[in-house]
């Protein structure tokens, strides 16, 4: 009776395990797909991991970030930080923050610690009237510093919001700016200025292509031209370029191109300072975002999900991928001292063609998930 | 023999037949609690599908139509491998509605043929002023308003010739909720979307209030709200209603491409999710026979996104609606949905 009692109890424990283990299988048997990313910050690089020279700039849910000797370190609280740019000389940062209805420029010191805010484009005297609003994005130092150039959504023609590119004095106010290109209506407008050496703009012009499609280009513009003579295309509408990113020695441009897909290539060309060379798509058929050139010159990070599709990770891409060492010379025979030889030579081996080893790109983050609209500033 | 007496042998055998009852009966209790926390794990989700699938489409009688087609009602699909068509809607379902009387700002075409592993899918105009099966003539988005979903098939199909099978009905906080639930989707947004006057009516207390988005150009990771604005904005395109159809197939195919990383084991979260935020006429059994069906269309090029532009529709119509040029209009959707 006792043995029947036992055997009970074992059973309802049994079951009681078995269905309360077979829940919580299924639960842990969910994919990873919904989780929220890491803060860069938990999820650091892999012990393994490689390390970037100098001081990378990124962000991820409305915080800033910095990668320097291996380690984040998160610079500002998550309050819709985004879009960190450097001073030319590396001593502080712009970066945007964004708030439900508008976004504002700000100098941070390289700590994260708010210096000076740039712009003021809440609606005035506290109005909720949205269309007083404005939207700051992607600002830019000139090379002298002493020049903000951004996206601003001004002009405004109704329902038609389009950016355009403006530059203002870093320690004006925007009545001061000039505005720099005319954005074409209904498309979105103009993003992502460049500031060039020679005082012109590199930036992303948005724009319909015949078949009505909306597409990025880059253009360049030389001067303010708030006119109608707004620069010249420097890639073809059909290839959707944008993202230009300028490396270090301005010599070159990294580019995103999707033409006008679902995937996107990260693209480099020459660069003469007027025009591009021939593009060479060293990324491809993948999801890829914001290249940035390190500033030693010994590669390209970027953002790209892991897999096919997911949050977007830090990459980077070392140069001899893209710019492969010129093969080794061939050997020349040297004389044989001693004089010639009058045996029988063995016949020679034909030595093995030489294949450049595949340089592949580095994850350097795992589950972080950063902001692929917000350009990588990566100090020296 | 062995000095054991006929009773004991009884006793032991008895004890021995026991541990094997004993073992039969923990493996069967084993089974049984497996099953009923599997059962438990389902349950809600079951419910919330059973919920939402299946719907019962009424369909209202016809009236006469440019294309003069007279099958209006749904047919289930025979089997897996044969060609299907799904009409998708997706609603504004704010409080500015009655929830039974929504208007369908979303009306996409969606023909599956197993066999080739492709798909097409066409959006149709919500403008466009067509035919009404529920009578009179009207925008073709108040057919689902009028009459429900049976009142938008049946305009559909009478009105374009389309035989379709299936719809399926998603409402704005659902098609949030479910790009959430599925961890959001990667999309390349084709340039910067901006509105000033975006409707503010989902969460907030005023319906008829307006708020601003941005959603910024290029590859990226949309979350379900940014996604929504996405797809929803439309003041600032030159196409408007049309170039947001453009940008709600992107995210379609988005979506579809981040669900294949899901597992079934996520189907309670989504289910709970979408609850009350999705219907459709696909019963329960056709849902888990399409789920990896809809996973093996892997080439892009497999894929036909179709917008209908002019001249297959001039502007001009009643209230700002889209007069059509029907023969055009019928030409071209024979083309995709023979």
């Amino acid at each position: 009776m006792i043995a029947r009692f036992f055997l009970g109890l074992g059973l309802c424990v049994l079951m009681l395990v078995s269905s309360f283990g077979t829940y919580m299988y299924l639960g842990g048997r969910q994919s990873k797909s919904a989780l929220p990313a890491e803060k860069p910050t938990v999820a650091a690089p892999r012990p393994t991991a490689f390390r970037l020279p100098g001081t990378l700039y990124l962000a991820q849910s409305g915080a800033i970030y910095s990668l320097s000797i291996g380690r984040f370190h998160q610079l500002t609280p998550e309050g819709g930080w985004t879009q960190p740019s450097l001073y030319p000389d590396g001593s502080q940062l712009l970066a945007v923050r964004r708030l439900d209805f508008y976004s504002d420029v700000f100098v941070l010191g390289r700590f994260g610690q708010v210096l000076r805010q740039i712009t003021n484009n809440a609606a005035p005297g506290r109005s909720n009237d949205t269309t007083a609003m404005h939207w700051s994005f992607y600002p830019r130092l000139s090379p002298d510093g002493g020049t903000l150039w951004m996206s601003y959504d001004e002009p405004k023609f109704g329902y038609d919001v389009p950016f355009s590119i403006w530059a203002m004095p870093i320690g004006g106010t925007i009545r001061q700016g000039r505005l720099w290109t005319n954005s074409h209506d209904y498309t979105g407008g103009d993003m992502q200025p460049i500031p060039l050496p020679s005082g012109g703009i590199m930036y992303t012009k948005y724009n319909s292509d015949p078949n009505d499609n909306l597409t990025g280009q880059l253009w360049l513009t030389t001067r303010a031209t708030p006119g109608g003579n707004e620069g010249r295309p420097l890639t073809p509408q059909s290839d959707d370029c944008s993202e230009p990113s300028l490396s270090p020695d301005g010599g070159q441009v990294a580019m995103i191109c999707t033409y006008q897909k679902q995937i996107a290539q990260l693209e480099i060309a020459s660069w003469n300072g007027s025009s591009l060379g021939p593009r060479r798509a060293i990324i491809t058929d993948q999801l890829v975002a914001q290249p940035a050139w390190a500033p030693d010159g010994s590669g390209i990070a970027y953002l790209a999900p892991t897999a096919a599709t997911g949050p977007f990770q830090l990459w980077f891409l070392p140069k001899n991928a893209y710019n492969p060492p010129p093969p080794s010379p061939t050997p020349v025979p040297t004389p044989t001292p001693g004089g010639p030889y009058k045996g029988t030579l063995p016949s020679p081996t034909p030595a093995p063609p030489v294949t450049p080893p595949v340089i592949k790109p580095i994850q350097i983050t795992m589950n972080a998930g950063f902001d692929a609209t917000s350009p990588l500033a990566w100090a020296g | 023999m062995l000095g054991i007496k006929p009773g004991r042998r009884a006793r032991a055998s008895r004890r021995r037949l026991s541990i094997t009852r004993t073992a039969v009966l923990a493996v069967f209790a084993i089974a049984l609690s497996a099953m009923a926390g599997t059962f438990a794990y389902f349950l809600p989700s079951a419910k919330l599908a059973w919920d939402a699938t299946g719907q019962v489409v009424s369909i209202p009688s016809p009236t006469p139509s440019p294309t003069s087609f007279s099958s209006p009602s749904p047919s289930p699909i025979a089997q897996p491998k044969d060609a299907f068509t799904v009409l998708l809607l997706g609603s504004d379902d704010d409080d500015k509605f009655y929830a039974e009387h929504v208007l369908t700002q979303s009306m996409i075409l969606v023909r599956v043929v197993p066999s080739t592993h492709s798909v097409t899918m066409l959006s149709i105009p919500r403008d466009l002023y067509v035919p009404l099966s529920t009578g009179g003539t009207g925008k073709i988005d108040g057919a689902y308003s009028y009459g429900g979903a049976g009142a938008a098939i049946a305009t559909v199909q009478n009105d374009f010739g389309v035989h379709i099978n299936d719809y399926i009905w998603i409402g704005l906080l659902g098609l949030i909720k479910l790009i959430d639930a599925i961890g959001g989707i990667d999309v390349v947004t084709s340039n910067p979307v901006v509105d000033d006057l975006y409707p503010q009516d989902i969460f907030s207390n005023n319906p008829y209030g307006y708020e601003r988005v941005a959603v910024l150009a290029g590859p990226q990771h949309l979350d379900g709200i940014h996604a929504m604005q996405y797809v929803r904005s439309r003041h600032n395109d030159l196409q408007s209603d049309i170039g947001r159809s453009k940008r709600q197939q992107q995210v379609l195919l988005a979506i579809r491409k981040k669900a294949k990383q899901t597992s079934p084991a996520d189907v309670p979260n989504i289910a709970a999710a979408l609850g009350g935020e999705i219907k459709t006429s696909i019963g329960l059994d056709r849902v888990a026979q399409l789920i990896p069906l809809a996973s093996s269309f892997d080439n892009p090029d497999n894929i036909t996104q179709l917008i209908m532009l002019p001249p297959l529709w001039h502007g001009g119509g009643p209230g700002g609606s889209l007069m059509p040029n029907w023969p055009a209009i019928l030409a071209f959707v024979r083309q995709y949905f023979p």
